[in-house]
């Protein structure tokens, strides 16, 4: 969590015209974030009749019930449904991955650096291209591009640099002495592992899950050319965006955005119950 | 003296390890720094030994040695008898409180304090109650199931020690473990661990960098600086009679000045500010007078050039006070200068 | 037979030697536990990278790729004036959404750091910025659409309020719908690690320039910026890197007046024509490497993140 918090004071006479300023340009930037997605959010309670820009023709629930029926182009619950597994696999590959090579990158070991450098390269290469090369790699091996394969590759790619420097910034507030105590205290590097270093961990680990989830579900860039046959629902969407554009598209937004936030809501939960137990109720 | 016992298993008579500790020869060295140079120590049974020493000395290297939590780069160490330097901390026999105590952040006090036991694969029942019993030991056992982050630092310590103990070693390693309390509690905590020590019977390796807590606490007190021990024995025999420089500076209220046939050292508390007679003296001018309660320090500049200083009791003081700046000459008696070499 | 591990147990120096192997060094557990990520790492991204240098020297034609080793690949690309215009408009797009990204991420992290003084209210106005990344990039661009349009939202509203009397124009489809979206999008790479440095500032830094009589102007130059630089930099690499490899936002926000260097490839990999992608690939690749490279200099990023 961030530090930080040293205002300007004024003399005790209360807050300097740039906090009013700044809160301002603030509140601004806010509006400029959201207000988009609130146009989305209303329109995709268009009225039968309506299109898609304002005005409202009436309202109704017609888009979302759209949403179930599989038209020709699209289909949406069952790509949603593809989204979800692979969001989940990858989280869970990127979450063991990452905290391994996070406790690997304690020590100095031969070869580290290069490995950091191709972390932050994998990450800063523009997205299609890594799509791009995986694609013609499958290719070249004769193999056919797919969901559970090339596409997961390719949003690994996307999703371990961030683990990874999560994961930095969890272990190096990690103390060594725990891992010595348990040491002392008779327990074997699995025990060690399993009982000491992990729990003590978990919060910054469930962070990167979650992380790597949400990554991976609102990914496109790097899938699209890996994706075989079965779309991923940002792709689906996109599919659709070129050819019909009716309010379903924006009922599909709002379901969405309502899953991300039901999903990192409840992990954030989870986070903020864990760390409040484990800091007690003491005064420090 | 060899002692002789009788092995209870056996019934048969054994000989009785000398020595809980015994570090022979012991060197570390990370890349070209030597942090602990071929240091000997032999640390008898059941003692308080407390290593003493500015930063950066080797005591704390020394301690993880010990511990296993460091490789010995060359040497041996052997607790009774047996030789451990190639064994994983948790065969040596040896327990360690960490400094800041690093007590499981997820598990509460008891589960904390049965952690050892857990690993050996003792059942829950069976290891929640000698947890219990050992908690009891500490005075804590109503915060069983508090986490660590609900305690304060002497509770916490306390927590330490018993997850410690639990493991019955026969050597306990504190590294610093009075440096995180406020001074009050500091001075509690030490009767805390004399009295533990005697009770258990075993031997407590004591880290410090305080002097007054070495000289508190420890049967046998070794100082140590660059890597070496430069004196150990009982904490009366170092102050009476500190080997060198080094030690007298260290260990305080002594004064190192030049003598007839080269350096001394004299207890402040043993010099006086009086007249240059027959006796030893030296003369110099006041620089600081601290009032300090039940004595007075008097802070000298000396004509030969090192600075020096004289604990008076009040008394003495009062009937002939002197001020910053006053010439003044320190006496003392050839008794009490002990001869030190420089180094 | 038996004297030499005699000799060695009775020597207790050599005995180190007997038992040291069993202690694994500690540079192999590090490789054991980084060899995952080393594997995706090196299959899934450098391979495949090297695949497409490679590709790029190949000759094709309408019925297929050949595997050679020529250079028109490039000579075609490099001549035409196409893609200077593309890589100038696309360069000309990351250095504004840079500019503004650069304004807004630093005012408001500065706000959030420095002004806000509760711990609980600084959390939660940073997560009120993190939601909106919680929705696809997708649904986030096609979201101006019908706020941006001749009868969208901000049309209305405008002309409401009397503010127009005719909707404006260039609201979308065009350069300007372009770099709002970005901005929107690319914001919060800013604030994130901007605000990261600002938070590593020890307060009593600034108590003292305080305390020597700088005006709060004044601090902010010699103070806060200078001690940020790290979080610029890494903000700045982050959104010129997303701006440059981009290919929807301009497709969708443009309306077909600028091209996008990635867009134009993935147009030549529909026609399966992988080698001038291929070469359009690593020219980008070097461009955004020398990019990074130059912003990398700035801060020692090893240090800034492993630390």
């Amino acid at each position: 969590m961030m530090v930080g918090g040293q205002s300007y004071q004024t003399a005790g006479r209360g807050r300097p015209w740039t906090f009013y300023a700044l809160a301002g340009l603030f509140g601004f930037f806010l509006l400029f974030l959201y207000g988009p997605m609130l146009v989305i959010y209303l329109l995709s309670f268009q009225g039968p009749n309506g299109g898609v820009t304002f005005p409202m023709v009436g309202t109704s629930l017609v888009w979302f019930e759209d949403i179930l029926k599989p038209g020709q182009m699209a289909n949406i619950p069952v790509s949603f449904g593809r989204s979800i597994a692979l969001a989940a696999i990858v989280s869970v590959l990127t979450v063991v991955i990452s905290v391994a090579a996070g406790l690997a990158f304690r020590r100095r070991f031969p070869g580290s650096g290069v490995l950091f450098y191709l972390a932050v390269a994998s990450l800063v290469m523009p997205s299609l291209l890594v799509g791009f090369g995986v694609g013609l790699g499958f290719k070249a091996l004769g193999a056919k591009p797919s969901l559970f394969t090339s596409a997961l590759g390719a949003q690994l790619t996307w999703t371990l640099p961030f683990g990874l420097f999560a994961m930095f910034a969890v272990v190096n507030r990690f103390n060594r002495a725990y891992e010595e105590a348990a040491n002392d205290l008779g327990a074997t590097a699995w025990q060690r592992l399993r009982h000491v270093t992990l729990p003590i961990l978990l919060p910054g680990i469930i962070g990167v899950a979650m992380g790597a989830f949400t990554l991976s579900y609102d990914e496109y860039a790097r899938t699209t050319l890996v994706i075989g046959e079965r779309n991923t629902l940002p792709l689906e969407i996109y599919a659709l965006i070129s050819s019909a554009t009716s309010p379903t598209l924006f009922a599909i937004g709002t379901v969405t955005t309502g899953v991300s936030f039901l999903i990192i809501g409840i992990t954030l939960w989870r986070i903020v119950r864990l760390q409040r137990r484990r800091a007690g109720r003491a005064p420090s | 003296m060899m002692r002789l016992a009788t092995n209870q298993a056996t019934q048969r008579t054994v000989v009785e390890p000398r020595f809980d500790v015994e570090l022979v020869a012991v060197t570390k060295r990370y890349d070209r720094t030597v942090a602990v140079d071929a240091i000997s120590l032999r640390i008898p049974r059941a003692s308080y030994c407390c290593l003493l020493g500015p930063s950066g000395c080797g005591k704390t290297s020394t301690l993880r040695m010990i511990a296993g939590h460091e490789i010995v780069t060359d040497g041996d160490i052997l607790i009774r008898d047996r030789n451990v330097t190639d064994l994983p901390t948790a065969r040596r026999g040896t327990a360690m409180m960490f400094q800041n105590y690093a007590l499981f952040p997820h598990l509460n006090c008891l589960d904390n304090v049965a952690f050892s036991l857990k690993m050996r694969g003792v059942g829950k029942a069976e290891r929640h109650a000698r947890a219990r019993e050992f908690l009891e030991l500490v005075e804590m056992a109503e915060f069983a199931p508090r986490l660590p982050a609900q305690l304060s630092g002497g509770q916490q310590q306390r927590i330490a020690l018993a997850r410690s103990l639990i493991t019955e070693p026969q050597v306990l390693l504190l590294d610093e473990p009075l440096s995180a309390l406020d001074p009050f509690l500091r001075v509690r905590m030490r009767e805390e661990l004399k009295r533990l020590q005697r009770e258990l019977g075993i031997t407590f390796i004591h880290v410090t960098h305080s002097q007054d807590e070495a000289m508190a606490l420890a049967d046998l007190m070794v100082v140590m600086d660059q890597g070496q021990i430069r004196q150990a024995g009982t904490p009366r025999q170092i102050f009476e009679a500190p080997a060198n420089v080094f030690i007298a500076r260290f260990i305080g209220g002594h004064n190192v000045l030049p003598g007839p046939r080269g350096l001394v050292a004299v207890r402040a508390d043993r010099c006086r500010i009086g007249q240059a007679g027959n006796g030893a003296h030296s003369s110099g001018r006041v620089v600081a007078v601290e009032y300090q309660g039940p004595v007075v320090r008097v802070s000298l500049q000396m004509q030969s050039g090192e600075q020096a200083a004289a604990l008076l009791p009040d008394n003495t003081y009062f009937a002939a006070p002197v001020q910053p700046g006053d010439p003044a000459t320190l006496v003392w008696s050839e008794a009490d200068a002990h001869p030190v070499t420089v180094s | 037979m038996t004297v030499l591990p005699l000799a060695i147990a009775a020597v207790p120096r050599l005995r180190r030697f007997a038992s040291a192997s069993r202690r694994p060094p500690p540079w192999i557990v590090s490789w054991l536990q980084v060899s995952p990520l080393a594997f995706v790492l090196v299959v899934l991204f450098a391979l495949p990278t090297l695949l497409f240098v490679v590709v790029s020297f190949w000759d094709y034609d309408r019925t297929g790729i050949y595997p050679a080793f020529i250079l028109d690949n490039y000579r075609d690309l490099l001549t035409t004036p196409a893609t200077i215009r593309v890589y100038v408009s696309s360069l000309a797009f990351a250095v504004i959404v840079w500019a503004v990204t650069l304004f807004f991420g630093f005012n408001i992290a500065h706000f959030l750091i420095f002004h806000v003084r509760s711990a609980a209210i600084r959390t939660l106005l940073f997560l009120l910025c993190a939601i909106p990344f919680w929705t696809s990039g997708i649904i986030r661009t096609i979201a101006w659409i019908p706020f941006l349009g001749r009868n969208g939202a901000f049309n209305q509203i405008a002309m409401g309020l009397g503010l127009t009397s005719k909707p404006l124009d260039f609201l979308l489809f065009s350069s300007f719908a372009v770099i709002i979206t970005y901005v929107n999008l690319f914001t919060l790479l800013m604030v994130g690690p901007i605000a990261n440095s600002m938070a590593k500032i020890d307060p009593a830094l600034i108590e003292a320039a305080r305390d020597a009589g700088a005006s709060r102007w004044r601090i902010m130059i010699e103070v806060i910026i200078p001690l940020s630089k790290t979080g610029i930099a890494l903000g700045s690499i982050l959104v010129f890197t997303q701006v440059m490899g981009d290919f929807f936002v301009v497709k969708q926000m443009s309306g077909g007046q600028s091209a996008s260097i990635v867009s134009t490839l993935a147009t030549e990999i529909q026609a399966m024509q992988y080698p001038p992608a291929a070469a359009s690939a690593v020219v980008l690749v070097i461009f955004v490497a020398l990019m990074v490279a130059g912003m990398m200099r700035v801060v020692d990023v090893r240090k800034e993140l492993v630390k």
